[in-house]
């Protein structure tokens, strides 16, 4: 689904956390992407862990990267 | 959401958010310093001062973003993962700790201890992030540490599943460095740990000592770090 910036935004799930604040998520189609976190879960303390459910905004310049826009609670 | 802010030509946006605390948080999510610099171009000279904002300081991108926009870093909180282990209370005197029973004197205490930080270091300088309160508090999240009938601290755990986090844990300012603090938290570290969590995690400003010591004694370590940056 595209967002009003722009961006796909998919759901997936978190398998790794790696530096530099990033993340790999692997998405429903089984694609992985790094994700940074927006700001709005930044601002919120919001943690994000592997095994979580979350919402990713892909990059519409490159989709092999995202955006972590909101996590589901498990 | 108090202000948002997005440009055509920049795939991206900006939001201003007034935490309960008063103070102004901004977040710019762009995929490129460009955009991130045209948006941070608009907004500020139209947001009032100070401007706020958190990045893990891992992410030197983004943090270098900020600072080129003119803002600098105001402090540290450390974030913690505290294991969970068997733990005996320590026998205080005249103190007992356990889950609450009196939602009044719960938000009294509350009320007691929002009142004593405003008077002293103030929300600001308390880490993590400030919280609305509810307008009836959930008994489960709190431990609390009672002396002659009055509560006299608290531990609040947020309900998250895999991982709780200790998002305050405060004792009134009349009773602090007496062991209430550990006791409590003490506590919850063995109740979870009867509950099969393996680790909780904290928030801790690097610049409270006595925090720190509180946290690290109990085998807290370090797993990443905030930076709050102000831009004045």
């Amino acid at each position: 689904m595209a967002n009003n910036t722009g961006g796909i935004e998919v759901e997936g799930t978190v398998v790794e956390c790696l530096r530099n604040a990033t993340f790999r998520v692997e998405l429903e189609n089984g694609h992985k992407v790094l994700a940074h976190i927006s700001g709005k879960i930044r601002k919120n303390f919001i943690k994000i862990l592997p095994f979580d459910r979350v919402l990713v905004e892909l990059s519409p310049y490159d989709l092999n990267r995202g955006r972590i826009l909101f996590r589901y609670r498990t | 959401m108090d202000y948002l802010h997005r440009r055509p030509d920049v795939a991206g946006r900006g939001e201003a958010f007034r935490r309960p605390d008063g103070r102004l948080f901004l977040s710019i999510d762009t995929w490129d310093d460009a955009g991130f610099a045209l948006l941070a171009a608009d907004m500020l000279p139209a947001l009032p001062r100070p401007l706020y904002t958190v990045v893990d300081e891992a992410d030197t991108d983004l943090r270098s973003r900020w600072e080129s926009a003119g803002f600098t870093t105001r402090r540290r909180e450390w974030e913690y993962l505290v294991p969970t282990a068997p733990g005996t209370v320590p026998v205080l005197p005249d103190v007992t700790v356990g889950p609450p029973s009196d939602e009044l004197a719960l938000r009294s205490l509350d009320d007691a201890i929002r009142a004593e930080v405003s008077s002293t270091v103030g929300w600001p300088e308390m880490p993590a992030e400030i919280l609305p309160r509810p307008d009836v508090l959930d008994l489960t999240k709190y431990v609390v540490a009672e002396s002659g009938g009055d509560y006299v601290g608290l531990v609040r755990l947020a309900a998250v599943t895999r991982q709780p986090r200790i998002g305050l844990l405060a004792v009134r300012a009349g009773r602090q460095r007496r062991g209430i603090g550990r006791a409590l938290l003490t506590y919850v570290l063995d109740a979870l740990h009867r509950n099969g969590v393996p680790a909780a995690s904290a928030e801790v400003n690097e610049a409270n000592p006595a925090a720190v010591a509180l946290f690290e004694g109990a085998g807290a370590r370090r797993v990443g770090s905030n930076l709050e940056l102000v831009l004045r």
